[in-house]
């Protein structure tokens, strides 16, 4: 697989060394995890793009002569066109929340929420490629880009992606396309309904991974702490935490079961990824939801 | 333990208040980023404590509250008791030349009896001893307030002079005081009895001196033969006590420093400085080490240095090369003395030291003005001959200005006629002043005069024959002496004049006469230079008046003469404190007076900007904890910082291994290890100019423990006492034999010879264990010699010895010598002292030895890194032959 940066078209100087510098540890993490999960997932057939043989058939008036097959029609008095398998390929439109409140980790033993759903979705982009479907960022560059070249065109746009809010903005977006949307999904649920409604009305396929830190997940902080928010919210003062721990639990779990239902509403898979967990086993449940029953 | 401001302390009642309101007060929450925010709000706590300030941080703000409120009250501590009576203080203080020792120690219990008299708000008065600069006599200040009798108390400066007690008592007259402090100096001046009488009638009194008194002072040193004798007096004392006089030049450099020890119970101490002629003439004061002051202080003028030697033959032609009876003697002398010529009156005329006369039988007129000027201190020195032997001859002949009495002839020993042999020297009598010089064995004796057989003539032979006739006599007469060689002054009738012998012995009979200062009695000289009352010279004080020649035999120190120089600058005479005082002795103490050490009155100690900055430092830790408990500090990378911080000084350690570094040999004299660092500092400074070696600091060493593997270059000064143990020599034996280069330097080659009596019998002792090969001299084709610079001489501090390294090439070791030994002192020629001189003069001198010196030791050091890599060099010119064919 292709993860040398000095081998990327198109690459400009002044992004190489930065890119040089983190890209390939993560496409290769990628790459690997990906690997874990394809070995785990068998009976996947997908047709080489425009290569395949699919049927001769007979010529008919209004064919191009070109097209006659003549070794097969060689063979008899009759002239053969040669048809190849028509391709289907799917394309993914790919997403990562790209907000302050990513960029966040508890302490130095787990990775950033950005670093882990950058692997994660890296990986995924990995193993759809790998399968021939066209992959493409969304709010990156405007092009459905398929072949094993594209993974650092996709790395490449991840590392440039822009600021952006808790949920993606209104994109060009197929119909019967699929989406997978990868963020904390933290914000207030009407926001995201309104996203998830509006694309699942197109149609569009989409599945939804929940990233979070073990603290958000747990609340393991104690005494009197003054909680700052990284998106211009106002302070908490929480006078002693230990006392609104089962709250928070509560109200986290209160969230995770309405992006539950709003995903099953617009029939879009919904996870849960903590950063302290292998991120193996979030890949193998998007992959599989992924795939065609 | 007093507080300036008791009624701060009340204050402290504050504290429950203030351990209230920062308990009831919560601290500052822990700030946490959090992006689940949202899902905060709204949560309330199911139970609500009130977050409490830990107890020890409570403890720790109390603390600092306390600490400030203590040190903003002013304590005191070591706050000497009240000062006995009431109304104004009168301080006396002796500020003449036996207090500058001790002035700082002075000074400050002064100004504790000052403190103790501002606390009670009392007035002083302040009384000093001796005559000022402008020579007024000591006057009684008004009594003032203490502050501003602290700025007059910090003008004081000690005097060059005793004080003037009889002048004090007077100035006592019609005062009043409620107490008196008594700071005095201890030695006694005239008046003393009435002065301590006037002081105990004024009120109570408390006398201060140091507890013992340090009072040294020097004296006019004697002239000797080969050396100079310094003299201190002190005030006797229970206990012997150490000392140390310092010869030195105009320019400061010290050329000898000479330990001695001050018996129990002695009051003076006779320090013998031994240095060759050279030296001795660029003297110009002797300083006790140690005691600031102008009593440690001796100025030297020509009376110890210039000594002219008049020359005076009979006959005409008396310098004619290799046969003048002059000759060999002005060759002797013309190096280290001045000479004069011409007739006898002419010579007499002007100050003499020494007068040569070459077999000049004296008669008549000559003979008394000659007798008298020996009787005035002059030394004269005659050599026989055959005029004299002729005027013996005659029964009715009588010289007067002979050592002994003359048998009538001469004495032929060896030649044709005769089966006696020419004789050669005995050794030298242990009174003559020519012990010690060595006797060349070729040195003969064909005819001599003989001295008539007497009971004197033992004392008075100097010098004598193998066959215990005399050679050399003397006589004292009057001041003077005379001196008899019973040869003549060239080689007619012995090779005496031609050996080195006959130079050395010259010299010191020239060391044995008096210096003179040309300068009529009458002439009144300009005080040009002085002694301030530390002993320090400068300009002469307003006061300072001239005085004469005359004034000089019977010198009186004062205001109006100072100690320091006078007179033009061609004839500085000196006038030193030690000439003009008389026998040192103990003042006694006033009567029904308290007496206090100096040295007990610790200055008061104010404890409060101590604890001030305690407590700065606590509640600072208390912001630091603070921060921590709001989780704005990271504790670990806080400490990992603090713990670099204080780990910083140890990486800063000498590690020998991650340097290039010279290293000396401890030899267990404080004195010569000093030298050897500063030596090894300064060299290792010029190489580091000079080249583009790099080296640190030198190392001290002891062979046997510390692994020599690491240094080049071993720099061992062998002293008389070194001792090296079986460890010691197998660590060296190993370290030699695997590259290592130990210079070995006996401090005593060429030019130095003398200066470290011992150090050849301590290298032979020593070396019988290490394993040096044979030697051969170092020569100018030897890569030591042109390793770095093209060297043809290596002279150190001393110059002129032979320096001997390995004779056979050894391949393995890069053909580099193993031990390089020499004796020219090269550490003292290197050494530089903090403020970046070179404190050994070098002998014979000149910045050229310096020069050469410094680059012997780079040419040394390039051999030690770079081995026989420039030997090469001294086959160029084979080289580029081969390379021409």
């Amino acid at each position: 697989m292709p993860g040398n940066p000095a081998s990327l078209p198109g690459q400009n100087a002044r992004r190489a060394e930065p890119l040089g510098s983190r890209l390939p540890p993560l496409l290769v993490a990628a790459q690997r995890v990906a690997a874990t999960v394809a070995q785990g997932v068998h009976g996947r057939r997908r047709v080489g793009q425009g290569d395949s043989f699919w049927q001769y058939r007979p010529h008919l008036p209004g064919d191009s002569q070109s097209r006659i097959d003549w070794r097969a029609s060689g063979k008899s008095d009759r002239a053969f066109v040669r048809e190849t398998e028509w391709e289907a390929a799917q394309s993914v439109f790919l997403w990562r929340d790209n907000s302050a409140s990513m960029a966040w980790r508890s302490g130095t033993a787990v990775p950033e929420k950005r670093e882990r759903a950058d692997l994660l979705l890296l990986a995924l982009g990995a193993l759809l490629l790998r399968g021939g479907e066209r992959v493409r960022l969304l709010g990156g560059p405007p092009r459905l880009r398929g072949g094993r070249a594209a993974l650092d065109g996709l790395a490449d746009a991840l590392a440039d992606l822009p600021k952006s809010g808790g949920m993606p903005e209104a994109a060009p977006v197929p119909r019967y396309s699929s989406v997978v949307l990868i963020g904390d999904f933290l914000s207030p649920l009407d926001e995201i309904r309104a996203v998830v409604a509006g694309l699942a009305a197109l149609p569009v396929a989409g599945h939804l991974l929940q990233v979070l830190d073990p603290a958000e997940a747990l609340l393991p902080y104690t005494g009197r702490v003054r909680f700052r928010g990284m998106k211009q919210e106002l302070d908490a003062v929480v006078p002693r935490v230990e006392g609104i721990r089962n709250g928070y639990a509560e109200a986290l779990a209160e969230q995770q079961r309405g992006l539950s239902a709003l995903c099953s509403t617009a029939g879009w898979s919904f996870g849960v990824h903590r950063t302290d967990h292998p991120p193996e086993a979030a890949l193998l449940g998007l992959f599989i939801a992924m795939s065609p029953a | 333990m007093i507080f300036a401001a008791p009624w701060l302390l009340l204050a402290l009642a504050a504290l429950p208040l203030l351990w209230w309101l920062l308990r009831v007060t919560p601290p500052s929450p822990r700030l946490q980023s959090f992006p689940a925010i949202r899902l905060l709000a709204g949560l309330r706590a199911d139970e609500h404590t009130a977050s409490r300030t830990p107890w020890w941080l409570l403890a720790l703000r109390l603390l600092a509250a306390g600490l400030v409120i203590i040190g903003l009250a002013g304590p005191v501590l070591d706050a000497a008791g009240a000062l006995p009576g009431s109304g104004p203080l009168l301080l006396v203080i002796d500020d003449g030349w036996a207090a500058a020792a001790d002035w700082t120690a002075r000074m400050q219990a002064a100004g504790s009896v000052l403190d103790r008299a501002e606390r009670t708000g009392r007035t002083a008065a302040l009384l000093t001893t001796a005559r000022t600069e402008a020579d007024q006599a000591p006057q009684l200040s008004p009594a003032m307030a203490v502050p501003d009798l602290r700025t007059r108390l910090a003008a004081l400066r000690p005097k060059a002079w005793a004080p003037d007690r009889v002048a004090a008592t007077a100035a006592l007259k019609g005062a009043s005081a409620g107490a008196v402090a008594y700071v005095s100096d201890g030695a006694s001046a005239a008046g003393d009895t009435a002065f301590g009488q006037a002081l105990a009638a004024l009120g109570p009194t408390t006398q201060m001196q140091p507890d013992p008194l340090p009072v040294r002072l020097a004296r006019p040193p004697r002239a000797e033969a080969g050396r100079l004798v310094a003299r201190v007096s002190a005030l006797p004392q229970p206990a012997e006590r150490p000392l140390a006089v310092l010869a030195q030049t105009g320019d400061g450099r010290t050329l000898a420093r000479v330990d001695a020890v001050i018996p129990a119970g002695a009051t003076a101490a006779e320090v013998p400085i031994p240095l060759p002629p050279e030296l001795r003439n660029q003297l110009a004061r002797l300083v006790l080490d140690g005691g600031a002051g102008a009593g440690s202080v001796v100025l030297l003028d020509e009376r110890w240095r210039r000594r002219p030697v008049g020359l005076l033959a009979a006959q005409e032609g008396a310098d004619t090369p290799l046969i003048g009876p002059l000759f060999y003697v002005r060759r002797a002398l013309a190096l280290t003395s001045e000479l004069r010529e011409g007739n006898l009156a002419a010579l007499l005329s002007r100050e003499l030291s020494v007068l040569v006369l070459a077999d000049l039988p004296l008669e008549g007129e000559d003979a008394a003005a000659l007798e008298r000027w020996v009787e005035a201190g002059g030394l004269l020195v005659r050599f026989a001959g055959p005029r004299m032997a002729e005027a013996s001859s005659d029964p009715s002949w009588h010289d007067p200005l002979l050592p002994v009495r003359l048998l009538a002839g001469d004495r032929q020993l060896g030649g044709a006629l005769s089966w006696s042999q020419p004789a050669a020297l005995a050794r030298f009598p242990a009174a003559s002043p020519f012990t010690g010089l060595d006797i060349p064995e070729e040195v003969l004796v064909t005819r001599q005069v003989l001295a008539e057989p007497s009971a004197q003539l033992a004392e008075r032979s100097w010098a004598l024959l193998a066959d215990g006739t005399p050679l050399v006599t003397a006589a004292p007469r009057g001041a003077g002496r005379v001196v008899l060689f019973h040869v003549t002054a060239n080689a007619d009738w012995s090779n005496l004049p031609l050996s080195g012998l006959f130079v050395d012995m010259l010299r010191r009979l020239v060391d044995l006469s008096a210096g003179v200062a040309g300068a009529p009695e009458d002439t009144v000289l300009a005080p040009a230079e002085a002694l301030d009352g530390f002993g320090v010279l400068g300009p002469p004080p307003p006061a300072a008046r001239g005085l004469t020649a005359a004034d000089l035999v019977t010198p009186v120190v004062s205001p109006r003469h100072p100690p320091g120089t006078y007179g033009p600058e061609s004839g500085r005479r000196a006038l030193n404190l030690g000439a003009a005082l008389p026998e040192l002795t103990a003042a006694a103490p006033v009567p029904g007076a308290a007496l206090a050490p100096i040295s007990g009155m610790a200055r008061e100690r104010a404890l409060g900007p101590g604890l001030l900055a305690v407590a700065v430092g606590l509640l600072a830790l208390d912001l630091l904890l603070s921060l921590w408990l709001r989780g704005l500090l990271r504790l670990r990378a806080a400490t990992v910082s603090m713990l670099l911080l204080v780990a910083m000084p140890a990486w800063a350690e000498d590690v020998p291994a991650l340097a290039t570094r010279l290293a000396y040999v401890v030899t267990g004299d404080a004195q010569v290890d000093g030298v050897s660092r500063a030596g090894l500092l300064g060299l290792s400074a010029y190489v580091n100019r000079r080249t583009a070696a790099s080296l640190a600091d030198p190392s001290a060493i002891v062979p046997g423990q510390d692994d020599l593997s690491f240094y080049p270059l071993l720099y061992w000064p062998v002293t008389a006492n070194a001792t090296l143990s079986p460890t010691a020599i197998t660590a060296l034996n190993d370290y030699t034999s695997r590259g290592g280069i130990i210079l070995i330097d006996t401090r005593d080659g060429g030019s130095g010879a003398g200066f470290a009596p011992g150090a050849e019998a301590a290298l032979r002792r020593v070396a019988q264990g290490l394993a040096v090969p044979p030697l051969t001299p170092l020569s100018s084709d030897h890569v030591l010699a042109r390793s770095f610079y093209l060297l043809q001489e290596f002279p150190g501090r001393f110059a002129g010895d032979t320096v001997w390294v390995q004779r056979d090439q050894d391949r393995s070791n890069d053909s580099v010598s193993p031990v390089i030994i020499g004796g020219h002192d090269w550490a003292a020629a290197w050494a530089v002292d903090g403020a970046g001189r070179n404190p050994y003069a070098t002998i014979p001198g000149g910045t050229r030895q310096r020069t050469l010196a410094y680059r012997f030791g780079v040419n040394l050091v390039m051999y030690a890194l770079t081995g026989n890599y420039k030997g090469d060099q001294v086959h160029v010119p084979a080289i580029l032959e081969r390379l021409g064919q």
